[in-house]
Order: C-alpha cells, then sequence, then structure tokens
C-alpha cells in the first residue's frame, strides 16, 4: 500500500451549537484523485479548511503529510497546494506581479510551467489582480497553486466559475499533475461530471460524515437500479439489505441498491417471480439516490 | 500496426465505468476483425491525454485485458493483441452476452410478446448483421 497523505479521524466541528462535521474518517494514499461530494451546506470546505490547519477541529484529528493539520510547519506547507473558493489576491498587483510574489515562497517554483499555464489559459499578465473576472480570479488561484507542483493539492470548488472551455482546461492540466502516480489531489465539486473524467475515487459527504469513499469503478459496479414486473402485488417495504430507493406500483417496482451482485437477479426472481431489468447508474443518479 | 487512440470512444457520465466501456471497445474490434493479433494498443499516457481521462483508467483497462489473455505485454512495443481467443474468455463473453439477451427478453415479455414473436426478432437481427 501506497503512503498515506492525508487521514482524518472521528473529526468533529462545530460552529457555536451548529454541529457540522460530526464524526469525519478519511484516508488517502498517495496518487489519489479524490472527488469530494455533498449538497451545499454539507460541510465539504469546513473539512478541507480543517485539513490545511485554517479552522481548529472541535473534536478528533485531522493530519496531513503526516503531520497534525494545527501545526503544520514551513516544509509541510511547502508540499501543499490549496485553492479556496475565493482566492485571495493583492487588488493592487499585476497578475504577473502577484505569480512573483507567490514563487518567492518557494523554492522549488516551476516558472516554465506556470507561463506555459498562464500563456494556455490566456490571462492578462498586465492587468491588475483587482479588475480581474471571477473566473480569472480562479484560474489565477489554481495556476498560484500548481506553481511549486504540490504533492496534495486540496481545491474548493475548484471549477465553479469556469466557461466550459476553461474547465476542460483545468481538468486537462489537473491530469498532467497527476500523471506521474505521485501526486494527490482532493477538489470538492458540484459538477459530477468532472469527478467521472478526472477521479479515481469518490468521496460522499452527508449529515455530517463520510457515507462513502471508494474508487469510482467499483462504485457504478455495486449500484444499480432494478426495473421488476412481478407475477403478485409487489410489498410496499422491501426487507433486502442496501436499498437506496424502493418505488412500487401494483406489481411493477423500481429498486436502487448499493451492494448489486451479478446473483441479486436470481434472487428476486425466485423471491418475487419477478422478470428484472438491471440499469447502470451515473454518478450523478448515484449521488441523488444517496442523499 | 498500431492502434490509434482516436478510434476509442468514451461517456464519462455513463453508468459503465470507464474502464470497463474500453475494454468492451477492445473486445468489440478484435471480434469484429477491426484489430488483429499483433497489433499494439495505444499506451496509457496517449490515450489518456486523448480522451482526458486519469491514466489510472487506461492502464486498469489493459490490465484486466492482459489478464483475460486478449492482450500480452511486449517489452519495447507496448499492449499487443494476443493470437487466441481463450476458452476462459469466450466463458465470459457468454455469460455477459447473457444478460445482455436477459434483459431484451424481459422487455419483450413486459410487453406482452410470445415465444415465437420474441424468436423472430432474433432471428430478423442475426439475419440483418450476418448479411
Amino acid at each position: 500500500m501506497s503512503e498515506v497523505m492525508l487521514e482524518v479521524k472521528s473529526l468533529r466541528k462545530s460552529f457555536g451549537t451548529a454541529e457540522v462535521l460530526s464524526g469525519v474518517d478519511l484516508v488517502m494514499r498517495r496518487g489519489e484523485v479524490t472527488g469530494l461530494l455533498g449538497l451545499n451546506g454539507a460541510g465539504k470546505s469546513t473539512l478541507l479548511r480543517c485539513l490545511l490547519g485554517l479552522l481548529r477541529c472541535t473534536a478528533g484529528t485531522a493530519a496531513v503529510l503526516g503531520c497534525d493539520s494545527w501545526n503544520l510547519g514551513a516544509s509541510e506547507k511547502a508540499r501543499l497546494g490549496y485553492v479556496p473558493q475565493d482566492v485571495f489576491l493583492f487588488p493592487t498587483l499585476s497578475v504577473k506581479g502577484m505569480v512573483d510574489y507567490t514563487a518567492a515562497f518557494y523554492g522549488n517554483w516551476n516558472a516554465s510551467r506556470v507561463t506555459e499555464l498562464l500563456r494556455r489559459w490566456e490571462l492578462p499578465v498586465n492587468k491588475a489582480c483587482g479588475v480581474l473576472s471571477p473566473g480569472e480570479r480562479q484560474k489565477l488561484g489554481i495556476v498560484l497553486a500548481l506553481g511549486h507542483e504540490p504533492e496534495l493539492l486540496i481545491l474548493d470548488e475548484p471549477v465553479a466559475s469556469l466557461d466550459p472551455s476553461a474547465r476542460r482546461g483545468f481538468l486537462e492540466s489537473l491530469l498532467e499533475l497527476a500523471a506521474d502516480g505521485n501526486r494527490t489531489v482532493l477538489f470538492s465539486t458540484h459538477i459530477t461530471s468532472d469527478v467521472e473524467r478526472v477521479a479515481s475515487d469518490v468521496a460522499l459527504l452527508r449529515s455530517g460524515r463520510i457515507q462513502f469513499h471508494e474508487d469510482l469503478d467499483g462504485l457504478k459496479e455495486r449500484t444499480k437500479r432494478l426495473r421488476l414486473t412481478a407475477g403478485a402485488s409487489l410489498p410496499l417495504q422491501s426487507d433486502l439489505p442496501g436499498v437506496l430507493q424502493w418505488q412500487v406500483n401494483g406489481v411493477t417496482g423500481v429498486l436502487t441498491v448499493n451492494n448489486f451482485t451479478a446473483a441479486l437477479p436470481d434472487e428476486l426472481r425466485a423471491k418475487w417471480g419477478a422478470d428484472v431489468v438491471i440499469e447502470d447508474l451515473n454518478l450523478e443518479e448515484i449521488f441523488l439516490a444517496n442523499n | 500496426m498500431d492502434i490509434s487512440s482516436s478510434v476509442f470512444v468514451v461517456q464519462p457520465s455513463s453508468g459503465v465505468p470507464l474502464y470497463r466501456q474500453l475494454i468492451d471497445q477492445v473486445r468489440g474490434m478484435i471480434a469484429t476483425g477491426r484489430i488483429k493479433p499483433g497489433d499494439v494498443l495505444p499506451s496509457v499516457r496517449q490515450l489518456g491525454a486523448e480522451l482526458e481521462v486519469n491514466f489510472m483508467t487506461i492502464s486498469k483497462a489493459w490490465g484486466k485485458l492482459e489478464a483475460e489473455g486478449l492482450v500480452e505485454h511486449v517489452r519495447g512495443r507496448g499492449m499487443v493483441v494476443t493470437a487466441a481467443r481463450k476458452a476462459s474468455v469466450q466463458a465470459e463473453q457468454t455469460r455477459q452476452l447473457r444478460v445482455l439477451v436477459d434483459q431484451a427478453v424481459v422487455r419483450g415479455l413486459q410487453c406482452g410478446m410470445s415465444r415465437s414473436e420474441l424468436l423472430g426478432i432474433f432471428k430478423t437481427s442475426i439475419e440483418e448483421h450476418l448479411q
């Protein structure tokens, strides 16, 4: 097994009396690219900020690169990259000035790569940061976070303000970064199709906990929708394990399960004399079935 | 012959895992003779960049095809399509086809079709494709 890059144990975080995270467990290993999904207000940003030591956990632990998140030293921070939802930029500095300013903090700054990204994303290098569009701000934030080629990259909704073409460009850069299998990426998003393209793994945050965190292929293979037509009326309640959705209308029923195996259709045929049609679900449908 | 990356098409937002889409396409191309023994699959990097998907997806697909004996890794060349279809591969293909046929049959029965109507549809389809 490869090296653990990030580890969260029984993490709780409350703001006043409101508990946002209520016992999060999450482990990521080197080379993983994980898409973090969750509804608005599920606590995705809070979790990422706890991981980066920007928020203090109420209980439990968060660690990145083997070091407690609240006590990260300069050497760990040099190996981390972070793109927040709102990128901080000095309004009076030009894009180029902001790049130079950021580069000065890092010994391992890849200037040629940064120049290439600025060019590819058509960022106006002489424009002041204060007058950039939201999309340009986000692009610049990503460039700044990639400049030192971080081993662990954490992105909070990185593509939210990007147009489809910029989004594809960003995903391409992410794939290039992840290509050597040594980088680890955790990104939160609402756009499930991006996760399906670039992520090796997917994690779902729901009710303050990680509901599942596993490889995307396995998730698609075990989550299926079955359309049943039985010999007699189907029961209104299902006693099957792993049921996410169960809708019955007389002798027909729609069943969504999270533990599909090749033997299940045969079991259903034997149990209810049902004809079974199996449907594959994409990540968006899986996401909705789990929320 | 080196198989071009451009013959592969994937739909990330399909319910079928990406690696499985690639496996099915390779199998299909072998079955229809579009790729032949000795042909070389695109490299993981090449195809990953072309399709803009995680490179691990490609290596997973190629790895499974290798485990099934459909391709083998040849030093300096890459993943080369092998000569013979093994019995185990054939059994697996039959199993997968059975799943598809079952779905069609169930759909037909739900629409109230009779045995002979269903058989007729299969027959017509086979005749059309073998022409």
